[in-house]
């Protein structure tokens, strides 16, 4: 988008959608590794490149769905708040999809 | 069996808005608003049913029969048009622009044509989850289908009930199966992980 372009509703929610769909993939990511996920595996796992995995991560952090321990080997795991959403997405998606929605 | 099946369609109505204020996807959106139409029809049917047989079917009631027929008719068309414009938004991506037409105000009794129309439209919601069921073939697919394959069926009884009054009762516990499919799978997808 241009800068200083005023965002149309359409525009904001497919920029939403897919922001969203990227946070359940890195959640699902750490999930999947037993909830003690290096960056490395997150990058590969949700298909991001790095400077994009650190924003991300910055503001799954922010929201407080991940937690980050380490200092020279950072590893991510989902807070209480984190495992809540993807529940809460996977019920959401089970439900869209058995309308044959995809979210 | 109005009231069951109206409290069935406000859970399926509630969980897509929850799931609209989760995802912001517009098509839950649109589901949310199809089965609130759905609710208020059936529930406005029901009511003005029951004030009838409340009244013992008095001549100045009867009114009421007719009216809260033609009001879930309307709402029932609006309901399953948002759903196949949400089914075919989402599998041509194409932009609609509806022209409400200016519909005379009639009142239905139940008849053939009426019914005709709801069968039309629920034939092709039926199709669209027969081909999510044959993609996905998960469970709760195949109860939306199931659901859907009810209601048609229960339409197509209330047809019958023009030759025979038995399909009356067998177009009611169609239409009943078919909510309480629904709220199985509503069951279903919020059961605990």
């Amino acid at each position: 988008m241009i800068p200083g372009e005023q965002a149309t509703p359409a525009k904001a929610a497919a920029k939403y959608r897919s922001q969203l769909r990227i946070y359940v993939d890195i959640l699902r990511v750490i999930q999947r590794e037993n909830n003690q996920a290096k960056p490395t595996r997150i990058l590969y796992g949700a298909n991001l490149s790095h400077d994009r995995l650190l924003k991300y991560l910055d503001e799954l952090k922010t929201l407080e769905v991940i937690q980050e321990t380490g200092t020279d080997d950072k590893v991510y795991s989902l807070t209480q708040k984190g495992i809540e959403f993807l529940n809460n997405f996977r019920r959401v998606e089970s439900f869209a999809g058995a309308f044959g929605f995809k979210i | 069996m109005e009231f069951i099946a109206f409290t069935i369609a406000i859970a399926v109505a509630y969980q897509a808005l929850k799931g609209y204020r989760l995802s912001k996807e517009r098509t839950l959106l649109y589901l949310n608003l199809s089965f609130v139409l759905l609710g208020a029809g059936l529930l406005i049917e029901g009511l003005s049913n029951l004030v009838v047989v409340l009244a013992r079917f008095h001549r100045g009631f009867l009114i009421l029969a007719p009216i809260g027929y033609t009001i879930n008719f309307i709402t029932q068309v609006l309901a399953y048009g948002v759903l196949i414009f949400t089914y075919v938004q989402q599998t041509r991506k194409m932009g609609v622009e509806v022209a409400m037409a200016a519909v005379p105000l009639l009142l239905f009794e139940r008849n053939a044509f009426t019914e005709l129309i709801l069968i039309f439209l629920l034939a092709y919601i039926a199709i669209q989850t027969l081909i999510n069921y044959s993609i996905n073939k998960t469970t709760t697919s195949l109860l939306v289908l199931g659901a859907f394959v009810s209601l048609v069926l229960s339409h197509m009884f209330f047809l019958l009930f023009t030759l025979a009054p038995l399909f009356f009762a067998f177009a009611h516990i169609a239409q009943l199966f078919g909510f309480l499919l629904l709220l199985a799978m509503l069951l279903r997808v919020n059961q605990p992980t």
